[in-house]
């Protein structure tokens, strides 16, 4: 067991609990920031590692995802089975809630079942004995013959207790399993047992596998029909489960469930010395018959949100305002290094490229910071799960989940944090169909672009409709694609709307401050990594090729301030590819000039409006969007401004987001399912409305 | 015909007779009244009358008072009679999933009361679903994932019917969890979800005997907000109907 690196030992440890558990705490306690996060491949579902070297020890840590049971229902059971069948991992913490001792400790006869080498962490210890519990620790150790440790994790207590019955686990690793499932049980994986020799397991994990036969998991059938050999052994999984099911009356699965709270059971009457008092959770029921009440519910649920985003975007804007000066003071040094008037194309590489593009997207930082800070509150509280309780409902009717409010409500400010929002959701499919409809939300880097160009095109009384019809025209695009998406290619089983509401429970700084800087430092990395090379390839094609200035052009130009620009823009590859697909564009009523904005718009949606600036000829200083707007509203009629309003709205998410459903969705395929699906859609509105407007005009 | 009507002239009981005899002939080349009696579970001298009866049709030879022997028309008959057994042995065991002693069960009873018609065409329908390359093997896998006793499973990919609707085995008024009053208890006598849903439950501890309390409802009456075992879960009035409780959480009941 275990290797040897440079006279240290090497001990692989995996972390497994209930969600809500503060089984991540613990993880964050034991390693600090030596911690690597991740998507497990081409799923949703969060993948922690990290190290931690205490004295001797190197600890390899797994932090599994939150699971109730090791059944193969969500990606997150799947993926735990899978980890823990590979017997990679030393030990095997089993951190469970000390308040619900009873529910959580089947996750251990589970672990106990495949053969693992367990550690029992007995967390939130401090609540438990307020609540007035009392366990007689040495006793249970004795049981089950392991080692048994309570903790505090999110304030770091007991943390040094762990790693020593780590160490003693691994050191000494338990020499028969004391779980205990009953005779009928036992028989019938007795008889299941033989069958697996010669399937790719090894043996330690056969009473776990048999199990899961005989409870007819799916994910587990197929791997076995898939192997010589298999197709006998689940032949006799299937039969002993006729048998099994007809000598006890219940169906395997639920027997099975059962003996597990058996065990528990009859563990939990020898330890017990005290029980939590009946009235442990009188406090949390105090909160909640006023935060959940039937009237006032939802108000304050309103009144909370309203709070975060007020601070977010309020209290967000000195910092965006010092960040975008900063990168201004940073532009100009950098520009200054070159001589005067110099046109070379590393200065501007530099300086519009990367500055200005990365500039642009750290600009959100610290929007970013402040709203993960107030969510990670939230779900730190409890608050989180009443909220979706509260919401679900409605959520509901159009296939969503009521976690998805939260996120969807974040686009509003910006699609990037509403994505990584919907982490919080349990369920892929809830996930994956949150994350693809958001772009529909109007961000706020859409909000100039209305700025612009409803004066162009509509009358003032016309204008605040206008705004609140694009707001609720996004919001409802959303829900029905929400709804098609459920019924098309994320249909399926519905997700389960079983979700535990745990008690309210004061944050630590400690714990919202890590979760925030995390999501934070996510964003970063983006930043300079994605972001940064297609700014990069965004800069080149706004500004290649160079176009020579001629005597006729300038002739030409003489007079009208930023003609010559405009005509470097049409010369770009930008403006080339705007031509080139004017075509297309056409039958909505854009030309090539909305089709260059639109491209810089992928960059960042509120580029466009600076695009437009460049290809109107309108130079900074000129009341940017005053003069643009005239212009606009003299070259297109309103009825192509509605078609572009459509088309921004639905068409084209930026870059950004692409990137982020990229990591966030865990493959390509639903970034560029998002990318295209809506472009799609989009296309196919503008050219209705187009059409259809033009007939009736 | 002829042979038709010779068999149905052997009664059911004839018929176990043979079949006791071909078996003990198979493993001692001959059969003792004796054995036949012992194997039976009957007295000696119950044996004697079928035997002579037996004989007077040509299927054994029971020429000396102890040894019993088939003859070619005997073995013939008892061979059918095996091989009807096995086919219902197996469509019992195999098929329907039952295990095996109730399977035997069900096969001796059934065995004499079919028509040689009926077991042909039952015969005929065993081979079609095991050998059909495609299609019938499936089918059978799914109709093994419902066959289930009591509540439907994960396999299935419809949940199956279960149960009158408003009656357990047991006899027990049951009413769907959702119909359950804000503020009142009741215990769960059956989680009849399918799949996720109720294993989700299951591992959240709505097992059958335990107490739920329903704590109040969201805004616009659902989802609904229950205690079970000391855990607090919100649940959907969809998913609450599948979870059949009995409002009295008297005797029987086991509280978290």
């Amino acid at each position: 067991m275990g290797s040897v690196e440079l006279g240290r030992k090497v001990v692989k440890v995996a972390l497994a609990g209930n969600p809500n558990c503060g089984k991540t705490s613990l993880f964050n306690a034991l390693t600090g920031a030596h911690q690597n996060v991740g998507n497990y491949p081409g799923v949703t579902v969060e993948k922690r590692e990290g190290t931690a070297r205490f004295g001797d020890m190197v600890m390899e840590l797994t932090d599994l995802p939150g699971l109730y049971s090791l059944s193969s229902f969500s990606p997150e059971e799947r993926i735990s089975q899978d980890v823990l069948l590979k017997r990679e991992h030393d030990v095997v913490v089993v951190v469970v809630d000390s308040t619900l001792l009873k529910r959580s400790m089947v996750l251990l006869a589970q672990v106990m079942q495949m053969g693992a080498n367990p550690v029992l962490c007995l967390n939130m210890a401090d609540e438990a004995a307020l609540s007035g519990q009392k366990l007689d620790l040495e006793l249970m150790r004795g049981l089950l013959g392991f080692p048994v440790v309570e903790t505090v994790g999110h304030r770091g207590g007991g943390v040094a207790g762990l790693v020593d019955a780590i160490r003693s686990a691994w050191e000494n690793p338990p020499t028969k399993s004391r779980l205990v499932l009953g005779p009928e049980l036992d028989k019938a994986v007795a008889a299941i047992r033989p069958m697996l020799l010669g399937l790719p397991w090894p043996e330690e994990v056969h009473d776990w596998v048999a199990t899961r036969l005989l409870v007819g998991d799916r994910d587990l059938f197929g791997k076995v029909m898939d192997v010589k050999g298999g197709r006998e052994a689940a032949a006799e999984a299937a039969r002993q489960r006729g048998i099994l099911e007809s000598t006890t009356r219940m169906d395997a699965a639920l027997f099975v469930t059962e003996r597990y709270f058996g065990f528990v059971d009859g563990l939990l009457r020898e330890v017990i010395i005290r029980a939590a008092r009946e009235d442990a959770r009188a406090v949390s029921h105090n909160i909640d018959s006023v935060l959940v009440h039937k009237v006032a519910g939802l108000p304050i649920f309103g009144a909370v949100m309203f709070l975060i985003f007020w601070a977010t975007f309020s209290l967000g804007r000195f910092p965006m305002e010092w960040i975008e000066s900063g990168f201004g003071m940073l532009g100009g040094w950098l520009s200054s290094l070159w001589p005067d008037g110099s046109d070379s194309a590393l200065r501007s590489l530099v300086v519009d490229g990367v500055v200005g593009g990365v500039g642009g997207v750290i600009v959100f930082l610290p929007n970013i910071v402040i709203l993960f800070a107030g969510l990670a509150l939230l779900e730190d509280t409890g608050y989180m799960a009443r909220a979706a309780f509260l919401m679900d409902r409605w959520m509901h009717r159009f296939g969503l989940h009521g976690k998805s409010f939260l996120p969807m409500l974040t686009g509003f400010g910006c699609t990037i944090p509403g994505i990584m929002a919907t982490r919080t959701l349990e369920n892929e499919r809830d996930r994956l169909v949150t994350m693809l409809v958001l772009p529909l939300m109007s961000c706020g880097a859409r909000l100039p672009i209305w700025m612009l160009l409803i004066p162009a095109f509509f009358p003032q009384a016309w204008q605040a409709p206008i705004l609140w019809m694009v707001y609720m025209g996004g919001v409802l695009l959303a829900f029905i694609l929400a709804l098609v998406l459920r019924k098309t290619i994320l249909s399926g089983e519905e997700a389960p709307f079983v979700m535990e509401l745990p008690p309210y429970r004061v944050p630590t700084s400690r714990a919202v401050v890590f979760k925030m800087a995390e999501r934070s430092w996510l964003y970063m990395r983006k930043a300079g990594t994605v972001i940064l090379g297609i700014s990069v390839i965004m800069w080149a094609i706004t500004s290649y090729p160079k176009m020579e200035v001629t005597e006729p052009l300038l002739e030409r130009c003489a007079g009208v301030s930023g003609c010559v620009e405009a005509e470097a823009a049409k010369y770009s590859i930008a403006g080339r590819i705007g031509l080139a697909v004017e075509p297309v564009l056409a039958p909505l009523g854009f030309d090539w000039k909305v089709a260059t904005g639109m491209i810089g718009a992928f960059a960042a949606k509120e580029v466009f409006v600076a695009q437009m600036g460049i290809v109107y000829s309108i130079t900074e200083g000129e009341e940017e969007s005053g003069v643009l707007s005239q212009a606009l509203g003299r070259d297109y009629s309103p009825l192509v401004g509605l078609s572009l309003m459509v088309f921004l709205l639905v068409g084209t998410p930026c870059m950004a987001t692409v990137a982020v459903t990229r990591r966030e969705a865990g493959s390509w395929k639903w970034a560029l399912l998002q990318f295209f699906g809506l472009t799609a859609l989009a296309y196919l509105l503008s050219l209705t409305i187009y059409q259809i407007g033009s007939l009736l005009m | 015909m002829n042979e038709e009507r010779t068999v149905h002239e052997l009664s059911g009981s004839l018929e176990d007779y043979l079949e006791t005899v071909y078996h003990l002939v198979k493993k001692y080349r001959f059969a003792r009244v004796r054995d036949i009696a012992d194997d039976r579970g009957v007295k000696a001298a119950s044996v004697t009358p079928a035997l002579k009866r037996l004989s007077d049709l040509g299927l054994v030879e029971y020429e000396k008072r102890e040894y019993v022997l088939l003859t070619a028309e005997g073995e013939r008959q008892a061979l059918r009679v095996v091989a009807r057994h096995q086919v219902l042995l197996r469509f019992f065991r195999d098929f329907l999933q039952m295990p095996d002693a109730t399977a035997e069960k069900e096969a001796c009873a059934m065995e004499h009361s079919l028509s040689n018609e009926g077991m042909d065409r039952l015969v005929r329908f065993l081979e079609f679903v095991t050998l059909c390359p495609a299609g019938a093997s499936d089918f059978l896998e799914r109709f093994h994932g419902c066959a289930r006793v009591q509540e439907s499973v994960a396999s299935c990919p419809h949940p199956c019917p279960t149960t009158d609707e408003n009656l357990t085995p047991g006899g027990i008024p049951t009413m769907g969890l959702n119909k359950i009053r804000p503020g009142s208890q009741c215990s769960v006598v059956q989680v009849n979800a399918s799949g996720a849903v109720r294993q989700r439950l299951l591992d959240l501890g709505l097992l059958p005997g335990v107490v739920v309390q329903v704590l109040r409802a969201a805004p616009g009456g659902d989802p609904i907000w229950i205690v079970v075992q000391g855990t607090e879960m919100a649940l959907r009035r969809k998913e609450a109907e599948a979870v059949l409780v009995t409002a009295s959480t008297g005797s029987g009941a086991r509280n978290g």
